[in-house]
């Protein structure tokens, strides 16, 4: 005989609302049921009542975590509608930025998945870490959260002074390194916990059309930055880590990996910081009719943005924003089918969830 | 590009691949888009998204259909009949989200799907969550 369970949409198991309908024999779930919407802002309908200046900072709050990711694919998109060239250091300063979201992103889900899996002080070990990359962003850009450093165009800040940010790379590899790769990697433990559950096969991950490492853990090695290259990517080395088993250990090697991957594109993103103008156009920009589509490989995968313009206000006609967790949250469905009620909390973390993000 | 050209034979489109802003996009007019579908996931396209664009008259959306192939962005175009059109979940399962997504904010009926709860903001009217009052 069936039962339900209905988890969220606040839950102590969930990090973000959502609701989670489970219907179990059991303790096994035979069916699993999303209901999403409990952040909705509008926030596309918002961003075409504000100018395009504006509207960058509107769709720097569409998360909290990848905020740079918003402002960074919404500029790109503006940018090809003007047809403008971003300078060199721009574009690298914009890789450094982006690669730095990505690790405090990716840590963060590192000590929550530690939590989630019984190595608690992995979570304050984690955010200790985190707290690092935090203090290079606010050092760069003046904000812990919402870094502001996009413009149509170029950057807001320059990097007058790499030294300071590769010194704390190295020790955050180091620490990285010593502290959260061993335990997804080859810890015990990890394995007897991880090993075979949530499952997602490559070609569920294909049909499903899921992306970033939800995908890579799947055996799919699309990554943005490599297969269709924007800001500096195309001039620097790039690892994409990519797994075959599908299952919930390994999503967390993918990200382990991508960690490191990560502090090693910053150094070289640096190391060839090119010399020059970082603003772009000081004089107002105009975008004529049309539409323009950008995307941009964000933690959790691709993001995508479609801005459409008038060519006569100053204000997006429309803006359509596609996120990462979006893409992948149907195919946790998948994943939860014939796992353990135990495991659903772990399976559905296993994404990254953010519902900043999918709800809009 | 022979690939863009094929898909354009085996859509039967009278029309011509556009590049827009650096991304190729195909507006064949008529489209069976279920079909369309098939012919993109056969080629190994991997389905991105659809954007909704409102059009003036009512009942009148434009859908772009997004698509990666190979790290190429294509987009093809449709348009809804009334506020109709077909529906590709059954050809696309990656569409379930944003077909009832555009159902809820633009009040499209996709045709041939089974209409599922409301996405977004559940318990109000479709059409309600991207339009003002006054359109």
């Amino acid at each position: 005989m069936s039962h339900r369970i209905s988890i969220g949409p606040y839950h102590p198991a969930l990090e973000e609302p959502y609701k989670l309908e489970l219907t179990c024999e059991g303790e096994i779930v035979r069916q699993a049921e999303l209901r999403i919407g409990f952040n909705f802002r509008a926030i596309e309908r918002l961003a075409e009542q504000r100018n395009f200046t504006a509207a960058i900072a509107l769709v720097e709050r569409v998360c909290g975590i990848c905020s740079n990711v918003h402002t960074l694919s919404f500029c790109q998109a503006l940018e090809r509608l003007a047809e403008l060239e971003v300078p060199p250091r721009a574009r690298h300063i914009r890789v450094v930025i982006a690669e730095l979201e990505r690790l405090h992103s990716h840590v963060l889900w590192a000590g929550i998945a530690g939590k989630l899996i019984g190595f608690k002080t992995m979570f304050m070990a984690c955010f200790g870490i985190r707290e690092k990359i935090m203090d290079v962003l606010e050092a760069v850009s003046g904000n812990r959260v919402n870094y502001a450093m996009n413009r149509v165009g170029g950057v807001n800040r320059d990097i007058a002074d790499p030294a300071p940010i590769l010194a704390a790379v190295a020790e955050l590899e180091r620490e990285v390194a010593r502290e959260i790769v061993p335990v997804f990697t080859s810890s015990r433990t990890t394995r007897a916990r991880c090993q075979g559950i949530g499952r997602l096969s490559q070609d569920d991950a294909r049909t499903l059309a899921v992306v970033g490492p939800t995908a890579r853990a799947s055996g799919l090695p699309q990554d943005i930055r490599r297969a269709a290259p924007y800001a500096a990517y195309a001039e620097l080395e790039l690892g994409v880590p990519v797994e075959s088993a599908g299952d919930v250990l390994a999503r967390l090697r993918v990200r382990a990996l991508e960690i490191l991957e990560s502090c090693r594109i910053v150094r070289q993103a640096l190391a060839t910081l090119p010399r020059g103008d970082w603003r772009g156009p000081t004089e107002e920009v105009e975008f004529p009719e049309g539409t323009a589509l950008s995307r941009v490989e964000g933690p959790r995968g691709e993001v995508f943005y479609s801005v459409t313009a008038d060519g006569e206000s100053d204000t997006p006609r429309r803006v359509h924003v596609r996120t990462p967790t979006y893409a992948n949250m149907p195919a946790v469905r998948v994943m939860l089918a014939g796992a353990q009620l135990a495991d659903a909390p772990l399976i559905q973390a296993s994404v990254d969830p953010c519902y900043s993000c999918t709800d809009r | 590009v022979s690939d863009l050209e094929d898909i354009v034979r085996e859509l039967g489109a009278a029309a011509a691949w556009e590049e827009e802003n650096g991304s190729p996009w195909l507006r064949p007019g008529a489209l069976d888009v279920p079909h369309m579908a098939g012919v993109l996931l056969a080629r190994g396209a991997r389905f991105v998204t659809i954007t909704a664009l409102p059009e003036p008259e009512p009942g009148s959306v434009r859908l772009a259909y997004h698509w990666d192939l190979e790290g190429r962005l294509l987009t093809v175009e449709a348009r809804t009949q009334d506020g109709r059109i077909a529906s590709i979940r059954e050809r696309c399962r990656a569409a379930d989200w944003i077909e009832r997504e555009i159902h809820d904010c633009f009040a499209v009926e996709f045709e041939g799907a089974t209409l599922e709860p409301l996405l977004l903001r559940p318990g109000q009217a479709p059409g309600v969550g991207l339009r003002g009052e006054d359109e």
